[in-house]
Order: C-alpha cells, then sequence, then structure tokens
C-alpha cells in the first residue's frame, strides 16, 4: 500500500509540474487529466472509492473534455516568445513564499491525530462509503447541498443568456 | 493468497482473450447482418461463409503501410486509438459474467473484481473514451477530422447526461452500486419489468455515445470523408475499430447486467446464458444500425437535450414516487 502511495505521488508530483512547464497548451491539459488519475489513486488508498470514481467521472470525464475542447477550439498558435514582466515575477515571489510557509507551518505543527467522529475505518466499509456519504448530504448538509445546486442552475441560465445575446 | 491471484489472471487473461475475439468476429457479424438485411450475401470468400474474414482483414491492416500526417501531433497521434480500446477493455473488470463456481475447495466468483461502486466505475471509464475521438481527430491536423472530432465531443457529453440519468432508476430500486448485488436482486424479476424506459433511454443514448448510426455524427461519410479517423491507416485504424466493437460487447454486457439479469437463468450454466442475452443485444445495436438513416446534427442536439433527458429526469421522479407509495 505504502509503495502504491508513492507511484501515485510521483505521477501526481510530475505531471503536476509538466501541466505548467508545456509549451503547448492541449499537452498540458492532457497531463493535468493525469494528475487527476493519480489524485483518483489517493482516495482509492484511503477508501473513498465513491470519490475516486467522481474524480474521474467529474473532473477527467467531464470538466476536462470541454476544456480540450476549448483548447481546439481556441486554435492557439505556437507562443513564439513568452513575454516576462516585473509585476509577475514580484507577485509570483510572494505567493511562492505564503504557500511555502503554509505547508513549512503544516509539516511543522502537524502530527497524527486520531479520528473524531463515529465512522471509524471498519464502520465505513461495513456500511458503504457511498451510502454514508448520500446520507450526510440529504440530512446534516442538506442546506449547503440545495445552496450548491441552486448556484450551478444560476450559472447554467447565466451561461445561455450570455450565449443568447450575440444573435 | 496464491491460488486467488493465479485465479485472477487467468480471469483476466480469458475475458481479455474473449473480448478482442469478439470484437474482431463482430466485424464478420456486422457485414453480415447488414447483407441479409440488404439482401446480399455478405463476405463469402475467405473460409466457409467467410468465417476467416476477420482474421484476413487483420493480417491485411497489420501489413499495411503506416501513414502519419507530416503536420501530425505524432505523440497524440498515436496515443489516441490506444485511448480508445483502454476504457471498453478495462470496463469488462467489474462485469459479472457467471454464477461462482466451486475449483478445489475454493468459491471463485466468475467476476474480475467487484468493486463496490462498479456502476460508477463503468460510468467513469466510458467517460473517458472520448479523448480518443477528439485527440485523434485534434491530432491529424485536417479538417475533416477536426470537424469530425469536434462533433463528436459536443454528441458524446450530450448523451452521456440521459446514459448517466437512465441507470439512476436501477440504483434506487436496488440499493447498492456493486454489480454482483444488482444481479443478485433480479434473481425473482428483471428490472427491465420496473424500468422499461429506462432501458430505451440507455440503448439509444449508448448507441450515440459509441458513435453508430443513427448517430454517426462524427464520421459521416457523406459530409466528413470518414471524420476523426480520416487521416488514420494500418493498425492504428484497427484500433479505433476494435474499440468500437469491444464498446457495443461491454455496452451490451452492462444492458445485460443491469436490465436483463445478468448471468441469472434456468436449466443452462450460467455463463452459457450471459452470452446469449449479449448476443441479443448486440443483435440489437446492429439491427438498429442498418435500419435508421443518420440524423441530422440539429435534431440530434435537439433529441438529445429537449426529449431524453428530460424523459430520464422524468423516469428517476416517477421511479421515486412509486418506491414512495409502496413502501419499498
Amino acid at each position: 500500500m505504502e509503495a502504491l502511495f508513492y507511484v501515485f505521488s510521483i505521477i501526481a508530483v510530475f505531471s503536476a509540474l509538466m501541466v505548467i512547464t508545456m509549451k503547448n497548451p492541449l499537452t498540458s491539459a492532457l497531463y493535468l487529466v493525469l494528475c487527476f488519475f493519480a489524485i483518483a489513486g489517493f482516495y482509492v488508498l484511503l477508501d473513498m472509492q465513491f470519490l475516486a470514481a467522481m474524480q474521474v467521472l467529474v473532473y477527467a470525464g467531464a470538466i476536462m473534455v470541454l476544456v480540450v475542447l476549448v483548447i481546439m477550439l481556441l486554435n492557439l498558435s505556437k507562443i513564439k516568445k513568452i513575454k516576462t514582466d516585473l509585476h509577475q515575477l514580484f507577485i509570483a515571489v510572494i505567493i511562492f513564499i505564503i504557500l511555502f510557509a503554509e505547508i513549512a507551518l503544516y509539516i511543522i505543527n502537524g502530527s497524527l491525530k486520531k479520528p473524531t467522529g463515529i465512522y471509524t475505518h471498519a464502520l465505513i466499509n461495513k456500511i458503504g462509503n457511498t451510502q454514508i456519504i448520500g446520507e450526510f448530504l440529504f440530512t446534516k448538509y442538506i442546506f449547503p447541498f440545495e445552496v450548491a445546486s441552486i448556484l450551478l442552475l444560476v450559472a447554467i441560465i447565466g451561461a445561455y443568456l450570455f450565449a443568447k445575446k450575440k444573435y | 493468497m496464491l491460488f486467488w491471484l493465479i485465479a485472477e489472471v487467468i480471469k483476466i487473461l480469458i475475458v481479455f482473450a474473449v473480448l478482442l475475439l469478439a470484437a474482431a468476429y463482430l466485424t464478420l457479424l456486422e457485414r453480415k447482418i447488414a447483407a441479409k438485411i440488404q439482401n446480399r450475401m455478405g463476405p463469402m470468400e475467405a473460409g466457409f461463409h467467410g468465417l476467416l474474414q476477420p482474421i484476413a482483414d487483420g493480417i491485411k491492416l497489420f501489413f499495411k503501410e503506416d501513414v502519419i500526417p507530416a503536420d501530425a501531433d505524432k505523440f497524440l497521434f498515436l496515443l489516441a486509438p490506444i485511448i480508445v480500446v483502454i476504457p471498453a477493455l478495462a470496463t469488462f473488470a467489474v462485469i459479472p459474467f457467471g454464477a461462482p463456481i466451486n475449483v478445489l475447495g475454493h468459491i471463485v466468483p466468475l467476476q474480475i473484481t467487484d468493486v463496490n461502486i462498479g456502476i460508477l466505475f463503468i460510468l467513469a471509464l466510458s467517460s473517458l473514451g472520448i479523448y480518443g475521438v477528439v485527440l485523434g481527430g485534434w491530432a491529424s491536423n485536417s479538417k475533416y477530422s477536426l470537424l469530425g472530432g469536434i462533433r463528436t465531443a459536443a454528441q458524446m457529453i450530450s448523451y452521456e447526461i440521459p446514459l448517466v440519468l437512465s441507470i439512476i432508476g436501477i440504483i434506487m430500486i436496488a440499493g447498492d452500486l456493486s454489480l454482483a448485488n444488482i444481479v443478485s436482486e433480479q434473481s425473482h424479476i428483471w428490472f427491465i419489468v420496473y424500468q422499461p424506459v429506462g432501458f430505451i433511454i440507455y440503448l439509444i443514448a449508448s448507441t450515440a455515445e459509441m458513435n453508430r448510426v443513427p448517430f454517426d455524427l462524427g464520421e459521416a461519410e457523406g459530409e466528413l470523408v470518414a471524420g476523426f479517423h480520416t487521416e488514420y491507416s494500418s493498425m492504428e485504424f484497427a484500433f479505433y475499430f476494435i474499440g468500437e466493437y469491444a464498446q457495443i460487447v461491454v455496452n451490451s454486457a452492462v444492458i445485460v447486467t443491469l436490465f436483463l439479469g445478468g448471468w441469472q437463468g434456468p436449466f443452462l450454466p450460467s455463463v452459457l446464458w450471459f452470452l446469449i442475452k449479449v448476443f441479443f443485444v448486440v443483435l440489437i445495436y446492429l439491427w438498429l444500425r442498418w435500419t435508421y438513416p443518420r440524423l441530422r446534427y440539429d435534431e440530434l442536439m435537439d433529441f438529445g437535450w429537449k426529449f431524453l433527458l428530460p424523459l430520464a429526469l422524468a423516469n428517476i421522479i416517477v421511479t421515486g414516487f412509486i418506491m414512495i407509495l409502496i413502501n419499498k
């Protein structure tokens, strides 16, 4: 199991690096798909098969297909010279320092914590993680769940209106 | 542990070999059925009634010159046909194809692995096949291929939604995502009796997902030469075909598992029942192809979004109401 964790980590980090270093946007997008697969692998290792399937189904299978489609339609020509801007560099350094400090803080303060809820590993495997997620979504977290669905509906109608205005 | 490992490897090899062989021989079956429908004989030369035709085709395609267009993105061009085949073959990992058998005192389930999210696994993999088509169309660097790829992408995204929604009725009735449990739930009555609308929606939407006539807008010969695989030749071309026919087998197997009681049936061995049922669903797919003309693009989109999607949603609501009424 631990060996698999390292395999997935290496794939995830490598593909994430390739996403930001590749010149061709389509290749970057495909490396992002690979990265999502590696993350789905982590979910499987954590016994969260439902999340893993959703990660592949929603991110790799739906969202990234749309991203790839848009890149294909935009017909981006090869970037001849990358414009570098001093402001960009400045902002990037600040963000890097903040992120790095965050990671360092987590590593220093983080220690193994015991799970606090009633759902232990054995119980989750017995009931099935899909059932538990479903139960929580429709009881305890029903309000955020419904708000999120209304938000998505508004986004769909908004996109439709913007597209309709043109003709 | 060792016994389990050997059993798994043997099961994987058998499934792999049978799937590839079935994909090859489906090309012959399709040509024979087309010939029957059009009152012809079909392939007759290679072997008895053309029985060796798939093998002859395979050898021919293998030795053909492999042409890669000069401006193509070589890596993606070669990767795309492989992406079509792998999800189609991998889907079969969760489909139960027979009752558990007893080998040397061990109970071996005739299913490569029983994942507790079986249906989601199938849906997740089937949503990946689209990459092969889209990337193949883009990487060829030809306008016909690109148009075919973009059409197919839009079509597959549209029809994936009714496809997923049509299964939800089954999940609600079975109360489980594991395919082995769904099959055992159908020991008394097949789910097609409870979910006839879901069955029809799945049949139509899966035909569209496989880009077959009447939904083959991506490779419309009359307009786009051959659509997304215009520039492909040799084995890469063959891979697209293997992928398409493997998908037919896999989709038929999924329909059998979800709606037609899986491997269950009286008298005959369970594996034989499974094969018979799959064969009949495959026949329906082939029959559809040679009966209907191709839809126009706007008809295709209207049908998907304005008819199938509301119908699938209505199916879920009606199923829910009935389940509450009869207190299941």
